[in-house]
């Protein structure tokens, strides 16, 4: 058996800015018979930059850095949903992630139709949802809102249900996207239980959050980003100071 | 390639539950629900058939099972490769959070799509064994084969339309006047003599959709076999789509995420 690892070899990431310029009939027209001052040229978006980085197995790592540095983009680089542009990378073992939680819930359908469409969505059987259905409603909490449609439900009571879903199951590697410190107090303690717990079942974990103390509790290995490139790879104790250093800096 | 067809058969669950829920909440809160797609079609050709036998002087008991294959056909044809367009756009919550072969997206209509014919035809069968009965026979068999060549007709072309229509937006309002054009210039209303009585005999012998209808009007409207012409007509088409599609897949397949 090959044990996992996720190796990135120089990678980098392109967003391509055609995506977001606007290419309307209506706009073509308007800046042809508007004398426009300048246009700010959109060119394509560096959003990792020749990035080299080795995890092996058993390591949890924490990603620093700030809002648009690149952590999500590495972790959605790391689950194969971003083609990456230049270098290699090779990802071994089955990828579990949690990235945008509220994401994918059918609002007209019940709260337990919905554990089955996501539970299917990340590649599970009916048979095994239904298993595990009784034990995601007690963690969710939700109660007799489980039967409404989703629609009724507050935000925290979506956060947590997709919460419970999405770590119903474990994978050889974890990759979280800021979903610590969603839910109120009671449900915090409890998510991060069962994140430890999934941590243990996992060979490989990647934490993005801007939470020193569940990044000290839960991580060993740290590392900053800054603007799509690594500045620090070490402890994570270090890589802690490192990004107060910079924040204080700058 | 291998991979990918291995991808689509891993989440098969997950597509299957997405067709099934459209189909749900399609008629959700509607009284006549699933029956809609017997209803539906055949009033249309009631419609349409009242008007067409009068101005073409022809039969309307006979005519009018001609017309329900052409609506029941088309509308497949426009919802899935219409529709497929804007398929990956509809699914980006998914797209966004979990690595699926974007394939089964497309996959996702076709099977809404073929439940939706396949209680039509059952409609039509019904129809032409009360106004045709003498057509009955073991050629019927061979309308059968119409589904698996859809699927491989019309998935492939879809697909494509949906990686270029996340792309470019404006393939979806297109598509709707392309295949109106289409429409006019293939017997699927209009009977395949009148295009040869016009001098339009090429519309008619080069037209996948032309070979495609012939598959089920063959046998059900006429009592005889399809030509090994049809099939391999509505096969090569397929296989034309797949190779393209799978060609433009290369490199698109990864890029949609950006323009979701």
């Amino acid at each position: 058996m090959i044990s996992n690892f996720i190796s990135l070899h120089k990678v980098d990431l392109h967003y391509a800015a055609v995506a977001f310029k606007e290419r309307s009939l209506k706009s073509f027209l308007a800046s042809t018979f508007t004398r426009k001052k300048k246009s700010t040229a959109i060119s394509d978006i560096h959003a990792l930059k020749d990035i080299s980085l080795n995890i092996q197995q058993g390591e949890r790592v924490g990603l620093l850095g700030h809002n648009g540095a690149g952590k999500s983009s590495l972790l959605k680089t790391i689950a194969g949903l971003y083609p990456i542009s230049g270098g290699k990378l090779n990802v071994h073992g089955q990828i579990r992630s949690l990235f945008d939680l509220s994401l994918g819930f059918e609002p007209d359908a019940t709260g337990r139709e919905n554990i089955l469409y996501r539970g299917l969505l990340l590649g599970l059987t009916p048979k095994f949802i239904k298993q595990k259905e009784e034990e995601i409603i007690k963690f969710a909490d939700i109660g007799e809102f489980i039967d409404y449609p989703i629609k009724t439900y507050s935000a925290g009571m979506q956060v947590r249900l997709a919460f419970a879903i999405s770590t119903s199951v474990g994978g050889d590697i974890l990759l979280l996207d800021e979903v610590i410190g969603a839910g109120d107090a009671n449900f915090m303690g409890k998510a991060r239980d069962r994140i430890t717990a999934l941590i243990k079942q996992s060979k490989i974990l990647v934490l993005a959050s801007h939470d020193f103390s569940s990044l000290r509790s839960l991580c060993t290995r740290g590392i900053v980003i800054q603007k799509g490139a690594m500045v620090f790879d070490g402890g994570i104790e270090d890589a802690i100071g490192k990004y107060q250093a910079m924040q204080g800096g700058v | 390639m291998y991979n990918y067809l291995e991808g689509i058969w891993d989440a098969r669950y997950f597509w299957t539950h997405l067709a099934l829920s459209d189909l749900r909440s399609r008629w959700r809160r509607s009284f006549f629900g699933i029956f809609w797609s017997f209803l539906q079609p055949l009033g249309m050709t009631l419609l349409i058939s009242f008007v067409f036998s009068r101005l073409f002087h022809t039969d309307i008991t006979r005519y009018a099972p001609y017309i329900l294959s052409g609506i029941l056909m088309w509308d497949f044809l426009i919802f899935n490769i219409a529709g497929g367009a804007l398929s990956f756009v509809q699914a980006d919550a998914y797209i966004r959070q979990y690595k699926h072969p974007l394939a089964i997206y497309t996959l996702r209509n076709i099977i809404t799509g073929l439940i939706v014919l396949v209680m039509g035809m059952i409609g039509l069968v019904l129809w032409v064994l009360v106004v045709m009965p003498e057509n009955f026979g073991l050629c019927w068999i061979a309308v059968l084969l119409v589904f698996p060549i859809l699927v491989l007709m019309v998935w492939p072309l879809a697909t494509l339309m949906a990686y270029i229509g996340t792309r470019f937006r404006d393939l979806a309002p297109a598509l709707t006047l392309i295949m109106q054009a289409f429409w006019f210039a293939s017997p699927v209303y209009f009977e395949a003599k009148m295009f040869r009585e016009g001098g339009l005999s090429k519309l008619v012998d080069y037209n996948p959709i032309y070979h495609l209808l012939q598959i089920v009007r063959a046998p059900l409207l006429q009592g005889e076999w399809p030509t090994l012409e049809n099939y391999s007509f509505c096969i090569a088409t397929g296989v034309l789509f797949f190779i393209l599609t799978a060609w433009v897949g290369l490199t698109a397949e990864k890029r949609v995420i950006f323009y979701l």
